[in-house]
């Protein structure tokens, strides 16, 4: 309905525009009643097929957010993308005028840039699979009727709200090797011979931040399968059940199967977040954690804004981007052929 | 109604590939005209820094902006206690010194200027600088002198007065370049070894008499096997801890010409027994390391000493700040310094200096500010309550404590003035890196070979 009023809207304005034009061409040359019919129905024609289509309709809908995101967004991106193939350092302006991919082959020669960029692919792994495990497996407990059900949720869920600067914090406590509670309750227990200085040994030092991460993390998780879940009839649980299927093969046969979707969106979201995972390093370690944790992103970090040389750290972010959309291109695609999009 | 959908309208796949090659030219668009602007700005920029160059000059277009601009932005990273309150002491006497400068004072906190180096390289290569702002002197300066984006201020600011003052050693990290560009304002020392009293004496150590870095290790292990505290308080959480550490063991064996020769110019190299032979009693110096250095920051480290959990620590004297803090703990009769082993005679110095951007909003706020900070009434109002010494050597010993007055003494009789890697004034930012990174990698592996090939790499010949 509100689309024919806005057509009418239209057609009324394009008439008037037709009526003035007639009353103009009248009265500048005398007036013809074959030019008047003629100039009718052809600013009609173009008026109609202009201001008609959808197309220049929708115009005032997306075009400024579109500039905007292009301009402040993918003209930010292709900005450095530019800068990455110049060789600037320092505080000289940048010489567009030589373009090449030397940053790109001295980072392929650069150990620093390997060991970074291996880390950030077992982040990534990593992480993105522990997190969507223990978010699932939480879901599916909290699923089953639970007493304070919406209790629980909150708590598991809390971690996600708290800044990554808290909770590097907290996590630093966790594993001190002689206060921290990881240790004084592995002692506790008396299993003396695991506690270990997480953080600094340099074997368990990327699994520690990684299992900090996916603390914070898994409770998202939780809630993205758990929409899932809810939105399974109640139906296929109880065929499941009538067919004889106990618990552990309902979920492995019927119900897991159909969190397809919950799993691709949670898992785009955990991986981009993970090639990103700055500020828990930084607040940690600084700009420079080591080998055993240095990531792309606190290299790039390092790279530009404590050594200044921009063109390179314009090439690593370059570098993360295209793995961000190697990420989410996949996702994009199969939402694609879905309809989704 | 259909019909006309399928003559007119366009499918919504178009749609999305419209706006998808809309916003790629956008994205191109924007390129170009990033492009073009960078140059445009940096002509104007050009000019503009002629204008400010000269000193006549600046001051017509200080004449010509009035009062109007007269604020004084002053960025820095003075945001802790102390220090913060040492600044604001700096910033009372300014003001009853230039009571018509307005002061907008705009901190970027963060240690070491983390968050200070990010905020004014921006603005800087935006053209935007701030007043003025902190900044180690030396070699941290390089990328700014060669950038050209500093005034020459050996007229304006370093009056024949001022140079009579300073120590050469730190007037040679004020001219990086040949010409004064920075007025250091403060100066802490880093080969300093402090200890806790009781610990030490219960250990049977005499601090004083321990000749070389290698004599330390032996003090640590009667530490070690006399007491239950921990020999060195340290932290191994980020590298800077233990590149200030490697470059004192190195100060402490080899001397100020080996370290000026090896890191200030980079041969290191040429260096490669004594350069292993720090490295590696670094690395033994880390058994008798607290357990938890990986996972705390320097002042937990140093709480430790404070606690009488560690006997030793090697910090620059910003460490003392926190035992004056402490309540009950004196110095001499709790805790006390000794130069680091086989470093009697140095003064390294870490300090913190003020420069003078190009394309200043207020120039003769700016020169107001960088002479008062080259006073003997600033250096006295700030020193004290930030725990370094005075720059200058005329500035009246009263107000600093025992302390500090025993630093001063050290540092009028110091035969050389070094600088130091970790705090900048040695090495350019982009070595400093580098070497950071030798560390990070050193501080998990504990590999001496390949810190020594990394330290080899670090540098640039």
């Amino acid at each position: 309905m509100p689309h024919s009023i806005f057509r009418r809207l239209v057609s009324l304005g394009s008439d008037g525009d037709g009526d003035a034009n007639d009353a103009n061409e009248v009265r500048t040359d005398g007036g013809t009643a074959t030019a008047t019919g003629e100039g009718t129905t052809r600013s009609d024609q173009s008026d109609r097929s202009l201001l008609d289509s959808e197309f220049v309709r929708s115009l005032p809908f997306w075009l400024p957010p579109a500039l905007l995101m292009g301009l402040f967004v993918y003209g930010a991106i292709g900005w450095n993308a530019v800068i990455s193939l110049t060789e600037w350092s320092g505080f000289g302006s940048p010489d567009y005028g030589d373009l090449d991919f030397s940053m790109y082959e001295q980072m392929l020669g650069d150990p620093t840039f390997v060991v970074a960029a291996r880390n950030t692919v077992v982040l990534l792994v990593v992480f993105t699979v522990l997190s969507l495990a223990v978010g699932l497996l939480l879901a599916i407990l909290v699923d089953r009727d639970i007493r304070y059900e919406n209790t629980l949720r909150t708590i598991y869920l809390l971690p996600m709200s708290l800044s990554f600067v808290v909770t590097a914090i907290f996590w630093a406590w966790m594993y001190n090797p002689e206060i921290g509670l990881i240790n004084v309750v592995l002692r506790g227990v008396g299993l003396d011979f695991l506690a270990n200085d997480w953080i600094s040994d340099p074997s368990t030092k990327l699994g520690a931040v990684i299992f900090a991460l996916m603390w914070q993390f898994s409770g998202y998780c939780m809630v993205v399968y758990l929409a899932g879940l809810r939105a399974i009839p109640n139906d296929q649980f109880e065929a499941a059940r009538i067919d004889g299927a106990s618990t552990l093969r309902m979920y492995r046969r019927v119900i897991i199967p159909q969190l397809r979707a919950s799993t691709m969106s949670a898992a785009v979201v955990l991986m981009v977040f993970a090639l990103k995972a700055f500020d828990f390093l930084f607040v940690l370690f600084g700009d420079t954690p080591g080998p055993s944790t240095d990531i792309l992103a606190t290299m790039m970090f390092r790279e530009a804004f404590s050594s200044s040389n921009w063109a390179y750290g314009a090439a690593i972010a370059t570098v993360l981007f295209l793995l961000a959309l190697v990420v989410i291109g996949p996702y994009l695609y199969v939402q694609y052929q879905r309809g989704d999009l | 109604m259909n019909d006309e959908h399928n003559d007119s309208g366009l499918s919504r796949r178009t749609y999305l590939r419209l706006s998808g090659l809309a916003s790629v030219g956008m994205a191109g668009l924007a390129g170009c005209s990033g492009g073009g602007d960078g140059e445009g700005t940096t002509e104007s920029g050009g000019e503009e820094t002629t204008d400010a160059g000269g000193e006549e000059t600046s001051g017509e277009s200080t004449e010509q902006s009035g009062g109007s601009r007269n604020a004084l932005e002053l960025v820095h990273w003075w945001t802790a206690g102390g220090e913060q309150d040492a600044l604001n002491a700096l910033l009372e006497g300014f003001r009853e010194e230039y009571p018509d400068v307005e002061i907008t004072n705009n901190p970027a906190p963060g240690g070491a200027g983390s968050a200070l180096d990010t905020v004014v390289k921006n603005r800087v290569l935006n053209q935007n600088p701030p007043s003025t702002f902190q900044i180690w002197p030396g070699k941290a300066l390089t990328q700014y002198v060669e950038g050209n984006v500093l005034n020459d201020i050996g007229d304006s600011v370093w009056s024949q007065e001022m140079r009579d003052a300073y120590r050469q050693g730190v007037q040679d990290l004020a001219q990086p370049a040949g010409n004064y560009v920075a007025v250091p304002l403060n100066i802490h020392r880093l080969n300093n070894l402090f200890y806790n009293t009781s610990v030490v004496e219960s250990a049977g150590v005499d601090p004083s008499s321990i000749s070389d870095p290698g004599a330390l290790l032996e003090a640590m292990k009667t530490v070690d096997s006399e007491t239950d505290a921990v020999p060195m308080a340290h932290q191994v959480q980020a590298p800077w801890s233990s590149v200030q550490l490697w470059e004192t063991i190195f100060l402490g064996y080899n001397g100020a010409d080996a370290y000026q020769s090896a890191i200030v110019e980079g041969n290191v190299a040429d260096h490669e027994d004594a350069v292993r032979q720090s490295l590696q009693t670094l690395k033994d110096y880390h058994e008798y390391f607290n357990d938890d250095a990986g996972s705390v920051s320097w002042d937990q480290a140093n709480s430790k000493v404070v606690n009488g959990n560690a006997a030793f620590i090697h910090q620059g004297d910003w460490a003392a700040g926190q035992y004056k803090a402490a309540s009950g703990f004196e110095y001499e009769s709790d805790w006390n310094m000794v130069p680091f082993p086989g470093t009697e005679s140095m003064y390294s110095v870490v300090t913190d200096s003020f420069v003078f951007p190009k394309n200043n909003p207020s120039p003769e706020a700016t020169r107001k500010f960088l002479s008062y900070c080259g006073t003997v009434d600033a250096q006295e109002r700030f020193n004290p309550v930030k725990g370094s010494i005075p720059p200058r050597t005329d500035v009246p010993t009263d107000p600093f404590g025992p302390f500090l007055q025993s630093q001063i003494e050290d540092f009028k009789n110091s035969e050389t003035q070094p600088p130091t890697i970790a705090h900048g004034t040695a090495v350019t930012p982009d070595v400093h890196g580098n070497v950071d990174e030798a560390f990070a990698s050193f501080n998990e592996q504990w590999n001496v070979d390949s810190a020594y090939q990394a330290l080899a790499n670090a540098f640039p010949n």
